[in-house]
């Protein structure tokens, strides 16, 4: 736990510092939050998902530059973090829901706070971008998250 | 499927309501939200790791940057090379003009002072087999009234003579081509001899001198003799001055190698003599002893 908490701790420096500053084309990053909670999530379950992605998403809150309520990466990477821990098919298919849901659960509960920014132009312009760029980076995060820590149901 | 027990659906619900519960604090409370301390502390902490994080990343961020922006700065590099070299060549272009219009001037003082009537021409092209030919081409032709047999010279003083006329151009053999000979005359004098090119790219020119018992020290100065009627050359002209005299005994004439007065290795604007002086200048034409004329 310690190990992931970590893990997610240096995704998201990473991610404030490197990733978010990197002039990527079309103008998107890869979350590397979401794939460190949703690979620290695959290992340890749903109970330990859920709370290790409210902490994260705790922290994405708390951690400058933000310009959303706080709370609202929270409740969504609690929920990813659950899901990812729970499995829906294989890891991969696991995987790719999660990155799939984030952007778009964000996205929603923006919406039901009348966040002027989440317009449909969001919806079909940045998410995409976003989701592309996740899943591409996905296999070498989510790799390093579990190593070493093979799932608890192939061990089974 | 993983420990998906009660347990576990419990502790999301209350993560999710407390998630849920923060968000609504904060969007009800909004700038006075109770919250702020926990953003407040959250920013001194990671602003401090970025701070110094930043210095780390830093790097990788502007090679990426760099790398993304290779396309673009090509062709700016480009573009700056294409104004660089456009300024540089309106710059020398600006020299050289300068330089063209203070030779046009000297060149008129030349002929102004001598009486010559002078067609100015700019140095078009040279052609130069080192030892064996000398001749340059210049943008005046038969159509500004040059013929062949013509005189050429510029502010310094003789440059050789027009050997083919064409309409727009015309051709000049230099006096250090080793085939044109031209009469000079000793300054303050009569004594007469005759001025050879030697190649050497127009440094040096041979004067033989017709009498061989006639004085001829360094340093004495040389001026163009004059044909008939002025063709191929008016008298009058500053030759050059006496390097090296060599000592022939016995020998009819005498040698002497001579320095021109006109730099025949760079030449620019130059003036073709279309019209001689009514009178030989004489010596009038000679610079100042010691100084550039």
């Amino acid at each position: 736990m310690v190990i992931a908490a970590l893990f997610v701790l240096l995704a998201l420096l990473v991610q404030v510092m490197v990733v978010n500053r990197l002039p990527l084309p079309a103008g998107g990053t890869p979350d590397l939050v979401l794939l460190a909670v949703v690979g620290a999530a695959l290992v340890r379950g749903p109970t330990a998902g859920a709370v290790l992605g409210f902490c994260a998403g705790l922290l994405v809150d708390v951690v400058p530059p933000t310009a959303h309520l706080l709370g609202q990466y929270a409740f969504v990477f609690a929920l990813v973090g659950y899901v990812a821990g729970r499995g829906a098919g294989g890891p991969v298919t696991t995987v790719v829901l999660c990155v799939l849901m984030a952007p778009l659960l964000a996205a929603g509960l923006a919406a039901l706070m009348s966040d002027p920014r989440v317009t449909l132009s969001t919806l079909t312009e940045q998410v995409p971008v976003t989701v592309v760029y996740t899943l591409v980076v996905a296999p070498v995060v989510v790799w390093l998250a579990t190593r070493g820590r093979p799932r608890q149901e192939l061990l089974a | 499927m993983m420990r998906d027990t009660r347990r576990s659906r419990l502790i999301l619900g209350a993560l999710l309501t407390a998630a849920l519960v923060l968000l609504t604090v904060d969007h009800r409370a909004g700038e006075s939200s109770p919250l702020r301390p926990l953003r407040t502390a959250g920013a001194w902490l990671f602003g401090a790791a970025e701070r110094f994080g930043g210095g780390l990343a830093r790097p990788v961020t502007g090679f990426v940057q760099a790398v993304a922006t290779a396309p673009q700065a090509q062709e700016r590099i480009r573009q700056l090379k294409a104004e660089n070299a456009r300024l540089r060549a309106g710059l020398s272009a600006t020299r050289l003009d300068e330089a063209r219009s203070a030779e046009l001037k000297r060149l008129l003082g030349l002929s102004g002072t001598g009486g010559f009537t002078v067609v100015p021409a700019n140095v078009l092209a040279r052609r130069g087999q080192p030892g064996f030919e000398d001749a340059v081409q210049i943008d005046v032709g038969t159509a500004d009234g040059v013929r062949p047999d013509m005189t050429v010279l510029n502010g310094d003083g003789l440059i050789g003579r027009v050997v083919d006329a064409s309409a727009t151009t015309s051709t000049v053999m230099l006096l250090s081509d080793p085939a044109a000979s031209a009469g000079a005359r000793l300054e303050g004098g009569q004594e007469i001899g005759v001025v050879h090119g030697v190649g050497e790219q127009g440094r040096l020119i041979q004067f033989r001198l017709l009498d061989s018992a006639a004085q001829l020290v360094r340093g004495t100065r040389i001026v163009s003799f004059g044909s008939q009627n002025g063709r191929p050359y008016v008298p009058g002209v500053p030759i050059g001055v006496i390097e090296q005299v060599e000592s022939t005994p016995g020998e009819l004439t005498r040698i002497a190698y001579a320095r021109p007065y006109a730099d025949l290795t760079a030449l620019d604007v130059v003036g073709v003599v279309v019209q001689g002086p009514k009178r030989d200048p004489r010596d009038a034409l000679l610079p100042r002893k010691g100084g550039s004329w």
